[in-house]
């Protein structure tokens, strides 16, 4: 009963807030309960596939011993969400960090890439579709449509190799796709990871440019393919905030074009803010073709490269901190949904 | 007549067209290919590597001299094959599942239910890859693992259906008049909860294309030398910075084609479905 009490006068935001927390534990557990199974249950012994073909037979009983393989899948699932739980994912036989470290070293330049793809998706894709549904039948209505039709249909791989020939073999605007910087820049020191901010912050402008036209053909190509999903679901959703009662009103009243669109875009922000979020999950996908092709020296190069050399403990580390890191920025994106749309009770 | 009127609105939109020409050459493609080939899709010529397209090899060669017009006819078998059984497994799956889980609400359908979401909480190509790294990269996992990630898909748009169904009118009637549970849901939910499903084929043999694709660009699908189109595009990543273009751009518009002949079609299914979102 005081619990409640003390719940109800929480202020909103720390309510919502605080509800999605406790969501995420079993979330967080069922998680680990599929990068468990993936490596498990599979045909195959673990430890035979961990050390190859060429392994003995007392380096296979010496791993098994170790990996806990002996212990019943209960045993052995407790033991694995213990080690996850300190922070331990394994050492990679190839890179021999472990799986924790080389998977932090990564991060931020997957992160980075993301980031700015992200808003350059969201900058072409609500523009578009905002001006496609204030202007409809212009010639930005009909080539959206086209655009929407034909980025779905694009692999981004391709995308990313045909800006490479263009704006690098042809036009020779853009930078090698080898690696964040210059091989002849050094890389700024880390301070958040983004090269981008941390020579800004070190007050290196030579490794700030080098930064950012590394990221243009890769950051371009993601948000190519993307920004057509994100344009076609927030047509929908700002076409019906659009139309709604309370435009016409505003418009009767005589408000001006530019506070229409911007309050029916308000009103559009939730359904919008949700798509975000699963946009931000795809692009995680999306960036492990990108990172191979532009040599970017992320997780999604890693976890290739741990695909290429049967790497399993680094895959199944990628998995869960992939896993993880879509179920916080869900998590974010519920908070969001919540604060930016007040009708929801808590 | 009500069933041919389906198919006269069906082929009267522009889009349908379209893709059902795509489709036929593909089609084509499929079944003459060893007819219309001029070269091996599969044997090496290391004295052609690397040849601009021209009139003995239309759309070029690759770095170990193989026709890339060959390989990309060829390839189409493949492509389908992969995409198409993914498909239709996990449809021949989800679609009951979905039935069974909306009608039967117990913790058994809860609990496959939050299964759905962590499987769906993963992003899909990187679970995709990881499972095909781990199962081995033969052409059958591909297909399996993208069936397995498409199942919950198709099981969740048929519970949807299912649960508002369920609560109509007509239902209680048939149970009334002595239907048993499973005459219930096979003869009259099924039916009429069946066309988001339907309508989500084809866009998901879209998205399994795709997936296929790039599942073999990063090496964790079908392997050299079978002829597959992102593959074929992977061959060409590495030459593309030095200025050879025509090895990674044909299989890419291959796929381009094939995934937009797939969406094209299920546009033009959902419209003919549902006339109410014929113009968004």
């Amino acid at each position: 009963m005081t619990l409640i009490q003390y719940w109800r006068v929480l202020p909103r935001p720390l309510r919502i807030i605080a509800g999605r927390l406790v969501m995420i534990v079993p979330q967080m557990f069922g998680v680990m309960l599929v990068t468990f199974l993936l490596v498990r249950l599979l045909p195959g012994d673990p430890a035979l596939l961990m050390l190859g073909n060429m392994a003995t037979e007392e380096q296979i009983i010496s791993l098994r011993e170790k990996l806990g393989l002996n212990l019943s899948l209960y045993d052995q699932f407790i033991q694995y969400a213990g080690n996850v739980l300190h922070g331990d994912l394994g050492v990679s036989p190839f890179t021999s960090n472990p799986v924790a470290v080389d998977l932090l070293e990564r991060a931020p330049a997957t992160l980075e890439l993301i980031t700015y793809a992200m808003l350059l998706t969201i900058l072409i894709g609500v523009t578009l579709a905002v001006i496609s549904v204030v202007r409809p039948r212009g010639p930005i209505d009909y080539g959206s449509r086209v655009y929407g039709l034909a980025a779905g249909a694009i692999p981004d791989f391709w995308v990313g190799l045909l800006l490479i020939y263009f704006f690098f073999y042809v036009l020779g605007w853009a930078p090698a796709p080898f690696g964040r910087v210059d091989a002849m820049v050094t890389p700024p020191p880390t301070v958040t990871g983004f090269y981008t901010i941390d020579s800004l912050l070190a007050g290196d402008f030579a490794a700030f440019f080098s930064a950012l036209g590394r990221l243009l053909l890769p950051v371009l190509t993601l948000a190519i393919v993307n920004a057509g999903a994100l344009m076609k679901m927030t047509k929908t959703v700002f076409a019906d905030a659009y139309r709604s009662e309370f435009i016409r009103h505003q418009r009767a009243c005589g408000l001006s074009e530019r506070t229409i669109v911007r309050s029916a875009l308000r009103n559009s922000l939730p359904p919008i803010i949700t798509l975000v979020g699963f946009l931000f999950g795809f692009l995680l996908g999306a960036a492990v073709l990108v990172e191979t092709i532009f040599s970017w020296g992320g997780l999604g190069q890693y976890a290739v490269q741990a695909v290429i050399n049967s790497d399993y403990p680094a895959l199944q580390g990628f998995v869960l901190v992939a896993a993880a890191f879509i179920l916080v920025v869900y998590l974010i994106v519920d908070i969001l949904y919540e604060l930016a749309d007040p009708r929801i009770k808590v | 007549m009500k069933k041919n009127g389906i198919v006269l609105r069906f082929l009267q939109r522009p889009s349908a067209v379209i893709g059902l020409t795509i489709l036929a050459l593909q089609v084509i493609a499929v079944i003459f290919a060893p007819w219309i080939v001029p070269y091996s899709p599969i044997e090496a010529n290391p004295l052609v590597s690397l040849e601009a397209p021209s009139v003995a090899h239309w759309l070029g060669t690759d770095v170990s001299g193989m026709d890339i017009f060959s390989r990309i006819v060829y390839a189409t078998r493949i492509n389908l094959l992969i995409s198409i059984t993914a498909v239709i497994v996990a449809f021949v799956i989800g679609v009951p599942l979905g039935l069974l889980i909306g009608y039967y609400r117990g913790l058994l359908s809860a609990t496959v239910m939050r299964l759905f979401d962590f499987i769906q909480s993963f992003p899909v190509f990187v679970l995709g890859m990881a499972l095909v790294s781990v199962m081995g990269q033969e052409i059958w996992n591909v297909a399996i693992v993208l069936a397995v990630l498409f199942i919950p898909m198709f099981a969740r748009l048929i519970r949807a259906e299912v649960l508002s169904l369920r609560e109509r009118p007509f239902i209680s009637a048939a149970r009334c008049s002595g239907a048993t549970d499973l005459s219930i849901m096979f003869r009259h939910i099924l039916p009429n909860a069946m066309t988001p499903a339907i309508v989500q084929i084809s866009i998901s043999i879209g998205m399994a294309i795709l997936l296929t694709a790039g599942l073999s660009f990063v090496g964790a699908g079908v392997r050299m030398p079978t002829p597959e189109w992102g593959l074929m595009v992977s061959i060409g990543a590495q030459q593309m910075i030095l200025g050879v273009w025509w090895v990674a751009l044909f299989p890419g518009l291959a796929i381009v084609l094939a995934v937009l002949c797939f969406a094209l079609l299920g546009d033009a299914a959902r419209e003919v479905a549902d006339p109410t979102a014929r113009r968004r």
